[in-house]
């Protein structure tokens, strides 16, 4: 898929799911910096998220994705567990980079070495680090997770209705 | 308003008629009242080591830091005998770093951050990594081991750390201050940090932050691993100086092993190093334009940053020119000719972009006198890179300890002399044009090339001037080719230090953010 048809496809799913308006919370849980410059670029005019109805949020509390990258380092175990609960469901878990799936660090008394091993996660970005294009792939998965997600919800809704 | 160089000697001069390690060498000599002795060690090109004994320690610190010796770095390291302490002067008139080194006994070593106060972030990491203590001193900051209680992590002798002392320097809050705290979450695309702000509501009466949610304990990890294998984590200790970081590692790796890079290799080296630090200005300037809230500054800047980073993974095969240097040369040499025509273009964009922001009143009025440093402050705290340079301190290891081909191609090393915001975007402007000249006469001749490092065992000192500052690097290989020990210290060490001094000056919540753009550092780089 090329970046015209990717941009495409987020763009009219984000729109029929969220009304163009997904946010995405981004989360460090020990990168080494380089997946934040990626991030930063998701917004700049070459990627420019916004367009997609995809939008950075300053809280996880306003947030249906969590882009988490890092290396799941155990002094910030509280502070990913926390932003994970204080976002509502629906969500999904994007975990990003390397470090995040596992690929660099092995388990220690420092880091938990995978971010799965402190949160659920839905969707894997690989790459060292993952280029922007990779990160808007890795969106639209999640996107197509979210999309079984609010399915199910409204059904359980409805269940509940005619119970 | 702009100074070229400091007051200083030209040290080119001096080389003819002193030998290259006379000047400090000469003082312990001095010191000691007997010609050195036959236990100095050359560590690197430049470099040397002098072995103290313990009462010497105190006496021979107090005499370089007065004698105008920066100290650059202060480690320990696991030896035969326990724990060697070492200490990093830099020279800077006579091109020489000098490492001294210490066996310590027990736990207490003589206090250094009261001569050298820059080196009190390190006495702080020696408590906590090898439960050394400064002697009678006053109570030190957690700096990168989060207090876990029961489950703390061991020192790095093995032996079950010591009771979590305070978490921060004591201090008071009271009247009408209340403490904010920020992070370690912060807005999208920043790093994880914490900030606790004593505020009265608008302006910063003090500010301290805690790095250790990003301690990964890469020190610790290297021990025992092959220099290639170590290699890997050393890249991404601070991803976005992966390039500086990891030449000033190999250099030390390549002494260990009595070898050096071929002078392509070297030359490819000094190309990815420059591409590094303008792709690292521009990010800082895109951020300042952020920190401004001046939205088509920032996507102009950005454009170009982008543009960047698509030359750097077409001249290296990676956008951060990861996996560039290798032990003993470099694995990719860029296309020349590609490389100059894109880069004279973005620069150049790049150069009206901060041209237009240079003559907007509120991107200007917002940088002036914000987050301000002095040259007191640069030298006390022994500052390095852009943010010593903004405030008049001339430390560029690249003029002041060059290697090849650094010692033919010499850096300008623009100096401003206000310390504010303002300065260092001057700074940052004046060196990604710097580097594009360097990168322009370097081309030439640059190319790829290894030279086999044999698995011997060793000692060397590495450095290299990353866009944040002056990186070093220790390395201490054991005789089967493993390391036994080694240090990697960024920039970023270093200017955090000044961060939380430039952030009281007189200044409120929403400088903060510029004067983060405008120091241009990593919490990776601290944290390690």
């Amino acid at each position: 898929m090329d970046a015209q048809q990717l941009a495409a496809e987020l763009r009219a799913r984000s729109l029929s799911l969220f009304g163009r308006s997904l946010h995405v919370r981004t989360l460090d849980s020990g990168s080494c910096a380089v997946c934040e410059s990626e991030i930063r670029l998701l917004a700049a005019p070459h990627y420019d998220l916004h367009r997609l109805g995809l939008f950075f949020t300053p809280a996880p509390r306003h947030a249906d994705l969590l882009l988490v990258s890092g290396a799941a380092v155990r002094a910030m175990d509280l502070a990913v567990r926390k932003t994970y609960e204080a976002t509502p469901d629906p969500k999904a878990v994007v975990a990003i980079g390397a470090c995040a799936l596992g690929g660099v660090y092995e388990s220690d008394l420092f880091l938990h070495g995978a971010v799965d091993e402190v949160i659920p996660v839905d969707v894997y970005v690989p790459g060292c680090p993952p280029s922007p294009l990779a990160l808007l792939q890795g969106l639209l998965v999640a996107i197509g997770r979210l999309e079984e997600r609010v399915s199910t919800a409204r059904f359980d809704l409805r269940e509940e209705r005619t119970a | 308003m702009s100074s070229w160089g400091d007051h200083r000697p030209d040290h080119g001069d001096q080389a003819s008629d002193q030998s290259p390690t006379g000047g400090l060498l000469g003082a312990i000599d001095l010191l000691r009242g007997e010609i050195r002795g036959v236990s100095i060690k050359t560590i690197a090109d430049g470099a040397v080591a002098v072995p103290l004994g313990a009462s010497e320690l105190e006496p021979v610190t107090r005499l370089l830091t007065s004698s105008g010796a920066r100290p650059a770095d202060l480690f320990a390291a696991p030896s035969q005998n326990g724990v060697t302490l070492r200490i990093v002067y830099a020279d800077d008139h006579d091109a020489t770093y000098l490492v001294t080194q210490n066996d310590v006994a027990g736990t207490e070593y003589p206090e250094l951050s009261g001569l050298a106060p820059s080196l009190f972030i390190e006495e702080c990491e020696l408590f906590e990594q090898f439960g050394l203590l400064p002697a009678g001193s006053s109570p030190l900051n957690r700096v990168l081991m989060a207090p876990r209680g029961e489950a703390d992590v061991p020192l790095v002798t093995g032996e079950r750390s010591v009771a979590p002392r305070e978490v921060r320097a004591p201090h008071f809050v009271a009247g009408e201050a209340i403490e904010f705290p920020f992070g370690p979450v912060r807005a999208a695309g920043s790093e994880s940090l914490y900030m606790g702000l004593v505020t009265t509501g608008e302006e910063i009466l003090d500010l301290y932050l805690f790095h250790w949610h990003k301690h990964r304990g890469v020190e610790r990890r290297l021990r025992g691993l092959t220099p290639e294998r170590a290699l890997f984590f050393v890249e991404r200790i601070e991803g976005l100086s992966a390039v500086a970081n990891s030449i000033a590692y190999c250099r030390a790796v390549e002494v260990a092993a009595g070898t050096s890079a071929p002078p392509a290799a070297a030359l490819t080296r000094a190309v990815a190093l420059e591409l590094e630090r303008i792709y690292n200005h521009a990010a800082a300037i895109a951020a300042l334009c952020q920190g401004t809230g001046l939205s088509v500054g920032q996507a102009n800047a950005e454009i170009v940053l982008e543009e960047l980073l698509r030359l750097n993974l077409d001249a290296f095969g990676h956008r951060y020119l990861f996996d560039v240097v290798a032990l003993g040369g470099v694995r990719r040499a860029p296309h020349h000719a590609a490389v100059r025509a894109r880069l004279a273009r973005l620069c150049g964009e790049l150069r009206r972009v901060v041209d237009a922001l240079l003559s907007t009143n509120s991107f200007v009025d917002r940088l002036e006198a914000c987050g301000t440093v002095s040259l007191d402050d640069a030298r006390r705290l022994a500052l390095v890179g852009p943010v010593a340079r903004a405030s008049g301190a001339g430390v560029d290891c690249r003029r002041d300890h060059p290697w090849s081909p650094f010692d033919v191609v010499a850096p300008a090393m623009p100096v401003e002399g206000r310390g504010d915001a303002l300065a260092r975007i001057d700074v940052f402007v004046a060196e990604i044009e710097d580097s594009r000249r360097l990168i322009e006469e370097l081309i030439g001749d640059a190319g790829d090339g290894l030279t086999v490092v044999a698995a011997a065992g060793g000692e060397g000192l590495g450095w290299a001037e990353s866009s944040r500052g002056e990186s070093l690097a220790w390395v201490q290989v054991d005789r089967h080719g493993r390391i036994q020990w080694a240090r990697v210290r960024p920039a970023s060490v270093r200017n955090w230090r000044a961060f939380d001094d430039a952030a009281r000056a007189q200044n409120v919540f929403t400088d903060i953010p510029i004067i983060e753009a405008s120091f241009g550092l990593t919490v990776a780089g601290f944290a390690r």
